[in-house]
């Protein structure tokens, strides 16, 4: 076994070699991980990918009646198609929402009184705005949301 | 309904806990699936039972015919009316699950004596199957969190739009009854990682068998479990339960999925189908060097390692590589590719990029679809990687990929759907469950009737409970606060779901519900009016029309004419073969003339145009036109250009501004031929197209090549019959004629007499021949 194994090194010389992992290769924690599928998910559900494809404006902008263009931050009545900005801003809120659960969880260690009110009154009332104010941007994009 | 669960979980440590949880679980159940039933029926209160849009037409066509011919003669099936000169194998290029699926019902149905037509059997497919989806969401999210959270993802999966969308009743589609095999086959995989017996392995493969004959999407389940034990072998979680399950699921997988004459070959030629060998490769490989850790010295092992690793991994790139170079393995599929590069279809393949469902999503569809669920959702995956084990890796890396492929194109939200209602519902459940109970230490005794599943996850709550007691001194009032602040985050966490019911309900009423193929239009005083058009144009077409005539048409409306008119086409919803459509497409934009060659080319009878200007209908084909320039561009780019259509500033416009090419082709004249008389109302101006907003610009022409066959009441639906070749050419000048017949009555000479013969001597009558004299 020995004696096949030499046979390239009869030939070749063996290099003065050290492979070494570096030192920043490692297994990254789990929190790290959860930061980064989060980031992620706040970039997907903002349609960065629509963005990217369609290449929409940041704003849109239209003209009143009397002839002065005016900024529009939603594309109205098209749910296929939105700008930068609004899909940003959405995508923020749905953040928010799903860190406020997170809150929400942890108020459940061994805290004081006055930091866990706090806490709780925290992630309640992001969870509340980010639901209300997606409610409310949907009314903008489409003024017909739940009526009828 | 969902939170009934976790709260009768307090009542029911006063009787028998197990018997109250099962009663309670099934009854939470039956009904979520009566919900989900019941709120999918919105389309046949509305209209009728009747199938939907357009692949389902197919889908409906085929069941008919397999039920009729039986199966053997339908996996023969050669269609020669669809995709004319060509035919279609309809019954190798089909996933022949969903037919089976309704076809056996039909069939035991049938030996009961319930004599059910096919069609109604058809429409109700999807919302009985959305019951058993939510029954395996169920299931699945038990195993990974609690039997609290799978009731909740239940009742999620019941009623949220992402899913809805694609299972209302008469959509009778693929997807409809592939969501809940594929739900099912991932229950049943992270059963059997747990497990780590053959038994469920074999179940697993047998449900994914179930899927591949079902949707061409269980690319999506043989790429995600690969990766799901490659993480695994790198988190360093190799188990000898994750080996039996793999390879047992691979191997018998392989060769069921191979079993579908539309997939044949190809989860061994196709590189979409490598990772799952490649992974099966590599965990034998594992298994081997674990096999030789064990009597070898540390030494020798690192030398053995590192040389089998690097062997290894080299002669697998090689050979993939190689074979792929070989052309053994066909690189991956356009729609494949187009997952990854995002900017793919959009450049090289129109035909898939020209599908609206094929478009990217943007954050009102996420928010449409899943509503508070897409909150829930990101912490539904933080209590996942917080507690991770062998299965929550699985949903962790379904959540991601599925959440990506969902940004890329709208008809992938509904993978993700389910991984959403799972993660929501964990959240949620995990929520309720902190707020709900008593911090009172009266309460301590009840952990122990929590599920048994979550006993694992109760540390945390217990956490507060023992800082508690050690803290004496901090007594009631603090409890009193937080009964009061956790009563009303609960409330106001009630509302929410309340409000996504309502949600849900409306945009399944409002959005989901429409079977596209009769229309409802609504008045000022709320009265409704039901555009039929379609269906009265195919039925025309089905009794005025030659059995064998051929109808030219773009490929949308390819399926129900062959579904309704029971005519044959030129081009499908099948979208296999690009050349033939560019050729219909280049038909459409070229001028009448030219389109004339091609249409006599392809030996069409009549060409059929959806029109919308009249009502402002936005889906026809005007609007779609440009699509059709740019397949057509991509197979024919020297006689169609897109550039030509548009005005010189870039605009695509039918009034007198637009291009002229785009006005004389013969898409704008079958549409607008004689709407230029037409006037709608008094304040617009005769010719004006309500779905554009303008008054078209070329109002009076005449069509030489076809004539106007049919045309539907509100116009949605035009037919055109190609006219035959003309006689003979017209004679230009008309004095012509007027000669020739003075020359015929007056000057006609003996030798232009009829029947006259060439050099045939003379014979001039009453004269004898000079030489019998």
């Amino acid at each position: 076994m020995e004696a096949i194994f030499s046979i390239p090194f009869t030939v070749l010389e063996v290099p003065n070699l050290k492979l070494k992992r570096p030192g920043w290769v490692k297994q990254p924690s789990a929190m790290v991980m959860f930061s980064m599928v989060l980031f992620s998910y706040f970039l997907v559900t903002g349609g960065i990918i629509y963005d990217v494809i369609v290449e929409p404006p940041s704003i849109g902008s239209t003209t009143d009646e009397r002839g002065n263009s005016k900024p529009v931050a939603f594309m109205p009545y098209r749910v296929n198609g939105q700008y930068i900005m609004e899909g940003l801003a959405s995508s923020f809120l749905f953040t928010i929402g799903g860190l406020g659960f997170v809150i929400l969880d942890r108020t459940n260690h061994s805290m004081p009184r006055l930091n866990r009110i706090l806490l709780i009154s925290v992630g309640f009332i992001s969870i509340l705005i980010s639901f209300f104010m997606c409610r409310v941007f949907m009314r903008m994009k489409l003024p017909g949301y739940l009526m009828a | 309904m969902a939170d009934a669960g976790v709260k009768n979980d307090i009542r029911s440590n006063m009787w028998r806990t197990g018997a109250w949880q099962s009663l309670l679980t099934f009854f939470i159940l039956s009904l979520a699936w009566l919900v989900g039933f019941s709120s999918r029926l919105f389309a046949v209160i509305r209209f009728e039972s009747i199938i939907h849009e357009f692949d389902p037409w197919f889908n409906y066509r085929s069941t008919h015919y397999m039920v009729e011919h039986g199966f053997y003669n339908f996996l023969n099936w050669f269609d020669d009316t669809a995709w004319y000169p060509l035919g279609r194998i309809v019954g190798g290029t089909v996933y022949p699950g969903l037919m089976v699926t309704s076809g056996t019902i039909h069939w035991i149905l049938h030996m009961l004596h319930i004599p059910v037509h096919i069609r109604d059997i058809c429409v109700f497919l999807a919302p009985i199957f959305s019951g058993m989806t939510a029954i395996a969401v169920y299931f699945f999210t038990k195993e990974i969190w609690s039997a609290g959270a799978g009731l909740f993802a239940a009742c999620f999966i019941a009623i949220v739009p992402g899913y809805i969308s694609r299972s209302v009743a008469g959509s009778y589609d693929n997807e409809g009854i592939a969501i809940f095999a594929l739900m099912f086959t991932y229950y049943l995989w992270i059963k059997s990682v747990k497990t780590g017996s053959m038994f469920w392995a074999i179940f697993t493969a047998l449900s994914y068998f179930y899927m591949v004959s079902a949707w061409g999407g269980y690319v999506f389940i043989i790429n995600l479990i690969p990766l799901h034990v490659f993480v695994l072998l790198l988190m360093g979680r190799y188990s000898k339960r994750v080996y039996i399950a793999y390879s047992t699921f691979f191997i018998t997988g392989l060769i069921l999925s191979m079993q579908i004459p539309f997939v044949g070959f190809q989860p061994i030629k196709t590189s979409e189908h490598m990772a799952s060998a490649g992974v099966f490769a590599l965990i034998n490989a594992y298994a081997v060097i674990k096999y030789v850790q064990s009597f070898l010295t540390k030494a020798e092992f690192k030398f053995f390692f590192i040389s089998a690793v690097g062997g290894a991994a080299s002669i697998i790139f090689c050979t993939v590589v190689g074979l792929t170079w070989a052309g053994v393995i066909h690189p991956w599929s356009g729609r494949f590719y187009s997952l990854w590069d995002t900017g793919y279809a959009k450049i090289h393949i129109p035909i898939i990029a020209s599908v609206s469902e094929h478009q990217p999503t943007t954050w009102v569809s996420f928010f449409f679809d899943l509503h508070i669920l897409v909150c829930a959702f990101p912490a539904g995956v933080w209590y996942c990687v917080k507690h991770v084990n062998d299965e929550r890796v699985f949903v962790i890396l379904y959540a991601i990929f599925a959440s990506y492929f969902a940004g890329v194109m709208v008809r992938l939200m509904l993978t993700l759907t389910p991984v959403v209602c799972v993660l929501a519902a964990i959240a949620f459940s995990k929520t309720f469950e902190i707020y709900l109970k008593d911090d009172a230490p009266k309460s301590s005794g009840k952990e122990t009737s929590e599920e048994p599943a979550e006993s694992k996850n109760d540390r945390l709550y217990d956490k507060v409970g023992k800082t508690k007691k050690t803290k004496e001194e901090k007594p009631k009032d603090q409890d009193a606060m937080g009964m009061n602040i956790k009563t009303i985050v609960i409330i106001a966490l009630l509302m929410i779901l309340m409000l996504f019911a309502v949600h849900c309900t409306w945009v399944t009423s409002s959005a989901y519900s429409s079977p596209s193929i009769v229309l409802a239009s609504y008045n000022h005083d709320g009265s409704r009016t039901i555009l039929d058009d379609f269906r009265e144009a195919y039925y025309w077409l089905r009794q005025n029309t030659d059995d064998k005539a051929r109808i030219m048409s773009w490929w949308d409306y390819g399926y129900q004419i062959a579904g309704m008119g029971n005519r044959t086409t030129l081009v499908d919803n099948n979208t296999w073969n690009n050349s033939h459509i560019a050729l219909v497409g280049k038909a459409m934009s070229s001028n009448e003339t030219a389109a004339y060659d091609i249409m006599r080319q392809l030996d069409v009878n009549y060409v059929l145009v959806i029109f919308g200007g009249v009502i402002g209908y936005s889906g026809d084909d005007i609007n779609k036109f440009l699509w059709m320039v740019r397949i057509a561009e991509g197979e024919h780019p020297r006689d169609i250009k897109e550039a030509d259509y548009f005005t010189p500033q870039g605009e695509f416009r039918v009034d007198s501004a637009g291009s002229q090419t785009l006005l004389n082709c013969l898409m704008y004249k079958l549409s607008y031929y004689r709407f230029g008389e037409l006037q709608l109302d008094f304040r617009s101006p005769a010719g004006y197209d309500r779905t554009r907003g303008v008054e078209i610009g070329n109002k009076n022409f005449k069509l030489t090549h076809l004539e106007e066959a049919y045309t539907s009441e509100h116009w949605l639906v035009r037919i055109y019959k190609v006219k035959d070749l003309e006689n003979r050419e017209k004679v230009a000048k008309p004095t012509i004629p007027a000669q020739k017949w003075k020359k015929r009555t007056s000057k006609k000479t003996s030798r232009k007499r009829t029947g006259s013969i060439k050099n045939q001597p003379k014979i001039v009558k009453g004269k004898r021949k000079s030489g019998k004299k």
